[in-house]
């Protein structure tokens, strides 16, 4: 079978390294997409003197004249050119930049990733993914610091399904807005480590450069669930000191407000823009919405989660 | 000299709940406006007079002209500071 999204590349271990990464994620977007890669000097692509928009690892620069987006890697030279309208993101990394693949796969081509998954209607949400035994589908938002990876192992340790502890992508079907996860293990800091059940067991996949341990969700005894229908939004924070675990539910239009905040890509490529706000403005009244303090209370007692909601 | 707003072509309104969310796509900034908030952008799709906006807004909402013109001079000049509208001078 083709794969729904082809590497073109002529450097046979960036091209083994770019389709195992790809195969990992799991992803089959509707339509084929094209990675076409080269190793090679991106100072030869061109300067684009356009504003740019940073994002952690990476500078975008989109909008007028030419539309589409540029995404430049900071760690080391790599550039990546969407066109407007384009399937191909046409990308030249620096033998500075191949040298690091793994890093760069993480950062860098991942956001080429979402920006070209955007042309098939995915679009981006910095979001865990979960379904519970009632068959719901959660969507748990918010930044690195949000515990939605450690929430997402808490869930999968109690046998729910897990899609991704961070990437998502929403796209519109059958008049509903399902959650698509990127599969990636669910990346832990020691902290969360210790607090799981199943966790001390199931080994997990060493992250050296991020500092955490990564687990599937079938180690940690619950399944990889690949897509949901979110019923239930937490945004979450992780509070201070021995507090519990407490909800408040939150509005449509707060709810749109947060969804805009962890789907930063929205404000790129208008075109692109008003169907990815409809999807946001979709998802926010399909769900409900809940900002949640996250406390050590859950823990001990997982289902509290699932009781603040009911 | 008529002085007339527009709204900026960059912006994205979508209604929720009878309010406002409005996405600034040149700015990348994003903020919630209530029901007539929105009602305004709205109607600043087309060239609009502050007298125009504020006849709209007493209409719909059964207020005196006088207290709708006051609003819509406070929501002018805070969409001044979000670089929201653009502005045309006429002689």
């Amino acid at each position: 079978m083709t794969p729904a999204i082809a590497v073109h590349c002529a450097h046979a271990d960036v091209a083994a390294a770019v389709r195992a990464w790809l195969a990992q994620g799991r992803l089959e977007p509707s339509s084929p997409l094209t990675l076409a890669i080269e190793v090679g000097d991106p100072a030869l692509v061109g300067l684009d003197g356009r504003a740019a928009f940073r994002q952690p690892g990476v500078v975008l620069r989109a909008g007028p004249p030419q539309g589409g987006v540029r995404i430049e890697w900071e760690a080391a030279p790599a550039v990546a050119d969407l066109p407007p309208g384009a399937t191909t993101a046409r990308v030249v990394l620096s033998t500075a930049a191949a040298a690091r693949l793994d890093e760069c796969l993480r950062t860098f081509l991942l956001t080429v990733l979402v920006l070209l998954l955007r042309r098939t209607g995915w679009h981006h949400i910095h979001a865990a993914v979960a379904l519970d035994p009632r068959e719901r589908g959660w969507l748990i938002a918010g930044n690195a610091e949000a515990g939605k990876s450690t929430t997402a192992a808490l869930l999968a340790s109690c046998g729910w399904g897990v899609g991704t502890d961070d990437v998502s992508f929403l796209a519109g079907r059958g008049g509903a807005v399902s959650a698509i996860a990127y599969r990636t293990p669910i990346a832990l800091r020691p902290g969360g480590r210790r607090l799981i059940r199943h966790v001390a067991a199931a080994g997990g996949v060493l992250l050296p450069e991020r500092r955490k341990v990564g687990y599937w969700p079938e180690e940690l005894g619950g399944r990889w669930v690949s897509r949901v229908e979110p019923e239930v939004i937490l945004f979450t924070s992780v509070g201070t000191g021995d507090g519990v675990t407490q909800a408040e539910p939150l509005g449509q239009r707060e709810a749109l407000i947060e969804l805009i905040r962890w789907s930063a890509w929205v404000i790129l490529e208008p075109e692109l823009a008003e169907e990815h706000l409809a999807l946001l403005t979709a998802l926010a009244q399909q769900a409900q919405s809940y900002r949640v303090t996250l406390g050590r209370d859950l823990f001990a007692r997982p289902a509290r989660l699932a009781e603040l909601v009911a | 000299m008529t002085t007339r707003y527009r709204r900026h072509p960059e912006l994205r309104l979508t209604a929720l709940e009878g309010e406002g969310v409005v996405l600034h796509l040149g700015t990348r900034h994003y903020f919630s406006v209530s029901e007539t908030g929105l009602a305004l952008l709205e109607a600043l799709q087309t060239a609009q007079t502050a007298d125009d906006l504020a006849r709209a807004l007493a209409a719909r909402y059964t207020v005196t002209l006088e207290h709708a013109a006051a609003s819509v001079r406070t929501f002018l000049e805070r969409c001044r500071t979000l670089d929201v509208l653009l502005v045309e001078r006429e002689p």
